[in-house]
């Protein structure tokens, strides 16, 4: 997630964030990774039925270009469109001037989101 | 005073013996863990390791597993069922593919399914470096499946739960 949030930083998550409204795009998440400590932090671009698709390091959503003014080190990711389930979203990092191998993202299953970075 | 000394000898008695209890007669969960132990311990390598000590740690390992084993690694594109012979071949080529690596196992949490068989999450990071010199540094969730045999565990089934799915 960087430069948004440093590798390897502290952050606090409140776990209740989403209690009382649904996911959002381009809303920050922690992603539980393994056990109950393990997280990641990513940002969500696509929700549940929505198609996501990279163009030359350009994110589209059903098609449509996407503006994501946070990405500071755009890369030139292709990835060919896939619809992402009902009942999960797909995550990515900001941090796109890396190989899209290397780069951990991908569609999560809601109940692996355990909350929001309080800053 | 008598009577005092007399309590505190009798509670170390007491904590001695359930020592000794949980020692030689360990419960399925914790002969279950110990096997993960086993299996870090075996799986990782040191930068210095010898070829005598590579090769019996691989006879180690494969003695920790079934006759039949199912893998199902989805980010690696690997799923099918592989022999005891084939694990073994398998350990070998990941650790002659790293000059140093660390397995720790972290948040084990058992179930019994049904009998004389166990499943088992848990967190898996794997440190270590390439012949390169690049440090590795992955953790992933994995859930496991044991297979008591003639009263021993012995690994059947490793699945690395993919969280995010490209």
């Amino acid at each position: 997630m960087e430069p948004t949030y440093g590798h390897g930083g502290i952050n606090f998550i409140w776990r209740l964030g989403y209690t009382f409204s649904g996911l959002k795009r381009y809303d920050v998440v922690a992603v539980r990774l393994a056990g109950s400590k393990v997280m990641l932090l990513k940002r969500v671009v696509a929700l549940g039925g929505e198609w996501v698709e990279f163009r030359e390091g350009k994110l589209f959503i059903d098609g449509k270009k996407m503006d994501e003014s946070y990405v500071h080190y755009p890369g030139n990711w292709t990835l060919p469109p896939r619809q992402v389930d009902k009942g999960s979203v797909y995550v990515v990092g900001d941090n796109r001037n890396m190989p899209m191998e290397s780069h951990y993202f991908g569609q999560t299953s809601l109940s692996r989101i355990v909350g929001v970075p309080l800053w | 005073m008598v009577k005092t000394k007399s309590l505190a000898i009798l509670v170390l008695l007491g904590v001695m013996g359930s020592l000794v209890v949980i020692y030689y007669f360990p419960s399925d969960t914790n002969k279950v863990k110990r096997r993960f132990a086993l299996l870090a311990q075996w799986a990782s390598k040191d930068p210095d390791e010898k070829a005598l000590a590579t090769a019996q740690k691989l006879k180690k390992i494969g003695a920790l597993f079934d006759e039949k084993n199912r893998l199902q690694v989805p980010s690696q594109e690997i799923s099918g069922t592989f022999s005891r012979e084939e694990i073994v071949a398998f350990a070998a080529r990941i650790r002659l593919a790293f000059s140093q690596l660390h397995i720790k196992f972290y948040d084990i949490i058992v179930t019994f399914p049904k009998e004389k068989k166990v499943q088992v999450t848990l967190t898996a990071r794997l440190t270590g470096k390439w012949p390169s010199g690049e440090n590795v540094d992955e953790t992933r969730e994995l859930i496991c499946t044991l297979n008591k045999v003639e009263d021993e565990w012995l690994f059947s089934e490793f699945e690395v739960v993919e969280v995010l799915k490209k």
